[in-house]
């Protein structure tokens, strides 16, 4: 990914050269065609290309939005309600990500969304220990953070 | 027992870098803006300090092998030597002198000698707190 961008960097410069016009506009031009072109000989590369990680993580950011607002609502339906009837829980999530940066980002999301809270990671880094503010079926938590969040991570990584 | 510190090293790698620019920035806009070298130099301690505190004291020292001391005496000698300047030009200790250059990439850009000897102030602040920490904390 990060040959790639470094290649589109290159292929505008050289443009900008060739046309012997510094600004910003002729890099723009010139970075739009490296892109094409990068498009076209997408198959000589190792990696995916890397608008496709881009997107990855836009769409991680949306995600991110929405669950932020729908859960930021739950807990506001759990406040306001009269009676007090929770579950509370602490439950291990096993994660499949490897890298400190993935473990890293896959906490902050899941401490952010409220009503979770990430209280440690186990040492070999396989194990996050989340407490959860109302959870009636533990499998189905874990189940839906995997779904949403580690899915979208892993997706942003994949090489 | 030893804790798994992963989400507070990783943040700490990221956050270190934007307090360290933040108190260049500080350090810059000393001359018509609130700042100076003695807030940066702050600044810049307090980025330190959250790495001594994410890390232990033997890595921070690996990563920035610098003699916290011997820096403090540099910048020391640079604000003595910014203000012992004035001695050859006649006029009075302390004078600052100041003029507008054309840098390259800054254009017209007022160059003043007090912020070298800011600069002195900047080493100073970090090179003494850095010292105090590592005297408290080391040795353990």
């Amino acid at each position: 990914m990060a040959f790639q961008i470094l290649l589109n960097f290159f292929i505008a410069v050289v443009w900008m050269f060739m046309n012997s016009s510094l600004t910003a506009s002729t890099f723009i031009v010139g970075y739009l065609i490296g892109l094409i072109m990068i498009i076209i000989t997408r198959r000589f590369f190792k990696s995916r290309l890397y608008v496709w990680r881009l997107w990855a993580m836009i769409k991680l950011i949306l995600l991110f939005a929405k669950e932020l607002t729908l859960s930021n609502i739950s807990v506001l339906l759990l406040i306001i309600r009269p009676k007090l009837n929770i579950q509370p829980s602490i439950f291990a999530l096993p994660t499949e990500l490897k890298e400190d940066w993935e473990i890293t980002l896959l906490s902050s999301l899941i401490t952010l969304t409220p009503g979770t809270i990430v209280l440690h990671v186990s040492s070999d880094q396989r194990m996050l220990y989340i407490h959860a503010i109302d959870v009636d079926d533990v499998d189905e938590a874990i189940d839906s953070i995997k779904n949403s969040f580690e899915k979208a991570i892993l997706e942003v990584s994949r090489g | 027992m030893k804790t798994n510190d992963v989400i507070l090293q990783t943040t700490t790698k990221l956050v270190f870098f934007i307090i360290f620019l933040f108190s260049i920035h500080i350090f810059f806009a000393g001359h018509y803006t609130p700042g100076g070298g003695f807030v940066g130099g702050l600044l810049t301690t307090g980025a330190i300090i959250l790495l001594l505190l994410a890390f232990d004291l033997k890595t921070v020292q690996k990563a920035l092998p610098f003699n916290f001391t011997i820096m403090t005496g540099i910048g020391l000698l640079l604000a003595l030597g910014t203000a012992s300047g004035s001695i050859f030009f006649n006029v009075p200790f302390f004078t600052h002198a100041f003029d507008d250059f054309t840098l390259p990439l800054f254009g017209v850009t007022s160059l003043h000698t007090a912020m070298i000897f800011d600069a002195g102030v900047f080493l100073v602040v970090v090179g003494s707190a850095i010292t105090i920490i590592q005297s408290i904390g080391g040795d353990s």
